[in-house]
């Protein structure tokens, strides 16, 4: 056959325009957003460093975590004393990277004020996640800039988020990954790291698990109607796992995965927190634990836990709010579950979930109402809103004046400058104290294994075994409230304080401490 | 230990960047299938199947290719002269549509695709030159699609997605099958879009005149598709990719696993012929360049961490090495099993695009079978690499039996090819 026969038909037409490819919505760029979320998360800023050091009062939690910070800062493993995984380490680690810029700045501060101001970078990126999923949940540039000015200025936050807490981590970057969860280009790297940034959250604290179901919520729905959801899932499955498994399997290269004999274990630990720990009873149940504490949140700003917990019940019905709403209900149902233990700073993680849902429905609120549609309904707007300002402001007033200027922990500073100036030889004796003077006795110079955290002369044998002579190989212990909290729960320290003498003393009689010699001749 | 865990990381999560680049956002989805064609036919086709030792396949191929609705085509089967039952079926189909089939018969001592291909371009009328393999169940709708895709992006090469379906096979298939359903889902059109692309074997289509300046294909490299992709791209053809699982080719993974490995083997060492022969040096970008060797040099990369990794991992376990230079060694694990969480959404969506059932023993496949695949990959590229040393450069064809020719239906990925 040749090519000749082969008819082919070729019809000739005018070339047709190129044809532009499909382009993606431009993303919105508005330099006003940048320039609210800047200038208010300063002054939020401003709010929370000043007078941080002498409000509110150091806490043993402080001092523990950031003494564990300071063993990963010093390659002395995670933790000052044996680490028995009784919560994951990424948040002391992001800690330790930190916490030795102040402590270099701020040499005179003790340790535990000096840790409090790297702080201020975790609560201000939080301030501006706040912000960021507002608007990515639609929430108008007042509304956002409301749940910044709400999470950011309530007396209960500027005390919480104050403090060296684990939970101001995982609250972070938890924030972070549903920030990203709600990407406006559904972006399945962002899906991805949602899931890295949930998994480095939980690491950072593990009850912040409990807020995931939001992230996945939030995803659901940004991810909705589009080609690339199972993918988004896959994405975030792949970052949340492989991220998270790292803990496990330290645990498992250390051969500390299982519990055994003479080690502790990842999993012992679990057994442990889950069934063996005590509740503190029930919030309803006036003289329990969890009451005294909530009382004490309520007593810091009623607002922001009262109009939370409304906004959230409301927020659950509207679509666009939910993701936050279900944080919020599940972090207030256990908080209120009958016989469950509540940790002193577990308000930390619900404070910006009920910032978001207050302001998103009041957001909601004002769409309603239209105010643009009549002068009443600007009226009425207007009378809500000055209603809201006189019941909140003069309450907030009133507690951040005292955030601003009382100095609680005066006795510390003084406790901390005595055993560094005028207790004499410390290179050799022996020390007891609580969490918060110990790395200001480690700095004063006191060996660190001479320098013994009062909890784990009880509890510790390996500890128990540095003092051969039990009691009496001790020189001194510094008497504070966190030591003397629960007396006769710990039969060392008692003995202690009774075969002691105070040989200085600080502070007003309910927060005093002591500088105690042992008696060691005593019987 | 340290660096050689972090480099292998960062190996395999660009990797893993660019596998998953079609499924970023919805948009780009989105931008990677043909645009619904306007139903006009203006370019003419000149259709090249080669065929050898394939008679068993060749005339239903042939059949499939002849109920094409575009109205400008010819189609020219090549046959060697040594090889006289495929040259008999193709006079015999021929014979059914006089003028629209062309037989050529390859005279060359030394047979291959490239070789072939050269000896039919010269009676080549379309404007526009396509090759298919004869096993190839290529889709009526096809050449519109392709016919508009030259119209509206004003192309000089068209390559079309390509599918094997018998992912039920046998473990390795499935694996293949998503190998396939990733590259030319996602991963071509990243090339695309970067300038520098190794074409695939078929279902490509080159304006004739760009073909012909280029000298056709290289007769003596095992891969010319990849190396013809990389002349083109180095000269600056414009690439279009498009895929869409209603009008996709259809292929059958290789019969057995020994073909399985000697069809690797020959890409492999194809790739590293193309990367020795050096044309992709002048591409004009330097990040252009950086794609085309590390994508010429993938298979080996991939061969090597494969085998490094779990050794690496091994002594971190054994050789009590300090805990944190242990949790380092398991990083480059962390892009390897994201990219098998993608590969299992991967088989439930390439299910649902081809209306195939997946059931829970595909995925336990897709999970136990991870690291035999990689190792039979690890395999062909070492051997890739000893053949080419050796001075081996024959070509070991593969088998087919037609698995895939079943003719189940698809279901409609878009609204656009229905």
């Amino acid at each position: 056959m040749s090519i000749a026969e082969a008819p082919t038909q070729v019809i000739i037409l005018p070339d047709v325009p190129v044809q532009p490819e499909p382009r993606p919505a431009p993303v919105r760029r508005s330099r006003t957003d940048l320039y609210v979320v800047g200038g208010l998360t300063a002054v939020v800023l401003f709010f929370m460093a000043w007078n941080i050091t002498g409000f509110p009062t150091a806490t043993d939690d402080e001092g523990t975590y950031l003494a564990q910070a300071w063993a990963v800062q010093n390659g002395q493993g995670l933790a000052h004393y044996t680490y028995w995984y009784d919560h994951p380490p990424l948040a002391w680690i992001q800690l330790a990277g930190l916490a030795w810029l102040p402590a270099l700045l701020f040499p005179d501060l003790i340790a535990v004020a000096a840790g409090r101001i790297a702080m201020l970078p975790v609560v201000g990126a939080s301030l501006v996640l706040v912000y960021v999923i507002s608007r990515r949940l639609d929430l108008s540039r007042w509304a956002a800039a409301l749940a910044l000015l709400t999470f950011g200025l309530s007396p209960l936050s500027i005390t919480m988020n104050r403090q060296i807490y684990l939970d101001s981590f995982a609250v972070a970057w938890m924030l972070a990954a549903l920030a990203l969860a709600l990407s406006p280009r559904k972006h399945l790297w962002h899906y991805a790291a949602a899931g890295a940034a949930t998994a480095v959250s939980v690491l950072s604290k593990e009850t912040m698990l409990l807020t995931a179901p939001a992230v996945l919520v939030a995803m659901w729905q940004n991810a909705a109607k589009t080609s690339t959801r199972p993918w988004a899932f896959g994405g975030y499955t792949s970052g949340l796992v492989l991220v998270g498994v790292f803990y496990p399997l330290y645990a498992l290269l250390r051969g500390e995965l299982f519990p055994g004999e003479g080690h502790v274990s990842l999993i012992g630990a679990w057994q442990f927190q889950l069934m063996s720990r005590s509740g503190s009873g029930t919030v309803f149940d006036e003289g329990s634990g969890s009451n005294s504490l909530i009382t004490s949140w309520l007593y810091y700003d009623t607002v922001i836990l009262v109009a939370g917990l409304v906004a959230t019940v409301i927020a659950l019905a509207v679509r666009r709010l939910r993701a936050p709403a279900i944080a919020a209900t599940i972090l207030a149902v256990v908080a209120l579950r009958p016989g469950g233990y509540l940790p002193a700073m577990y308000v930390v993680q619900i404070l910006p979930f009920f910032a978001i849902v207050i302001a998103g429905v009041t957001d909601q609120g004002v769409r309603l109402l239209e105010p643009q549609r009549s002068w009443w309904r600007w009226a009425v707007l207007g009378v809500a809103a000055v209603t809201a300002l006189t019941l909140v402001v003069p309450r907030w007033y009133d507690g951040n004046r005292r955030a601003l200027t009382t100095d609680d922990n005066a006795q510390y500073v003084a406790a901390a400058s005595y055993l560094r100036d005028e207790l004499p030889d410390p290179q050799r004796a022996t020390i007891v104290v609580d969490d918060v003077l110990w790395i200001d006795c480690v700095d004063a110079g006191f060996q660190r294994e001479k320098v013994i955290w009062f909890y784990k002369l009880d509890l510790d044998t390996a500890v128990a075994k540095t003092l051969p002579d039990g009691w009496r190989d001790v020189d001194y212990i510094v008497s504070t409230p966190a030591l003397r909290q629960d007396p006769g729960s710990l039969p060392t320290v008692t003995k202690l304080l009774t075969n002691s003498t105070p040989i200085a003393t600080f502070g007003p009689q309910d927060g005093r401490i002591e500088i105690r010699r042992i008696d060691k001749e005593k019987p | 230990m340290i660096v050689v865990s972090l480099v292998l990381a960062g190996f395999a999560a660009v990797t893993l960047w660019w596998t998953m680049h079609a499924w970023r956002t919805p948009e780009t989805l989105a931008s990677t299938r043909f645009a619904a064609p306007d139903g006009e036919h203006r370019l003419t086709f000149s259709l090249l199947v080669p065929a050898r030792h394939e008679q068993a396949v060749l005339e239903h191929t042939v059949q499939r290719l002849l109920e094409s609705t575009h109205e400008g085509f010819e189609i020219i089967v090549i046959v060697g002269h040594d090889d006289p039952e495929t040259a008999e079926v193709a006079h015999r189909v021929a014979a059914t549509a006089p003028g629209r089939i062309l037989v050529v018969t390859d005279t060359n001592e030394q047979k291959n695709k490239p070789r072939a291909l050269n000896t039919a371009l010269p009676y080549c009328r379309g404007d526009v030159v396509g090759v298919f393999d004869a096993e190839d169940q290529v889709h009526p709708q096809l050449l519109e699609h392709v016919d508009h895709a030259f119209r509206s992006t004003d192309a000089d090469v068209v390559q079309g997605g390509v599918q094997l379906i018998n992912f039920h096979s046998s473990w390795y298939s499935l694996h293949n099958c998503l190998e396939y359903f990733f590259w030319f889902r996602s991963r071509l059109h990243l090339h695309a879009r970067k300038g520098f692309i190794p074409l695939g074997g078929n279902t490509v289509f080159v304006r004739t005149d760009v073909l012909r300046a280029a000298n056709g294909w290289d007769g003596t490299c095992l891969a010319e598709d990849c190396d013809l992709g990389v002349r083109l791209s180095s000269r600056g053809a414009k690439v279009v990719v498009a895929y869409d699982s209603a009008i996709v080719t259809k292929e059958e993974t290789p019969g057995t696993l020994t073909s399985l490995l000697k069809q690797r083997t020959r890409w492999n060492q194809g790739f590293l012929q193309v990367y020795r022969k050096g044309e992709w040096r002048r591409l004009p970008e330097f990040g252009q360049r950086m794609l085309a060797r590390y994508t010429l040099t993938q298979p080996f990369l991939q061969a090597f961490s494969g085998i490094v990794i779990p050794i690496g991992i091994a002594i971190a376990i054994w050789a009590q090495l300090p805990v944190f230079v242990a949790l380092i060694t398991f990083v480059p694990v962390i892009p390897m099993a994201a990219n098998l969480v993608f590969q299992t959404v991967g088989l439930r969506d390439f299910g649902l695009q081809y209306g195939l059932r997946t059931r829970w023993h595909h995925y336990a496949r897709l999970i136990l079978g991870a690291f035999p695949y990689a190792l039979v990959l690890a395999v062909a590229a070492l051997r890739a690499v000893w053949r080419e040393y050796t001075g081996k450069r024959n070509w070991e064809l593969t088998a087919h039996t037609g698995a895939h020719l079943t003719d189940q239906p698809v279901k409609a990925e878009s609204g656009v090819a229905a």
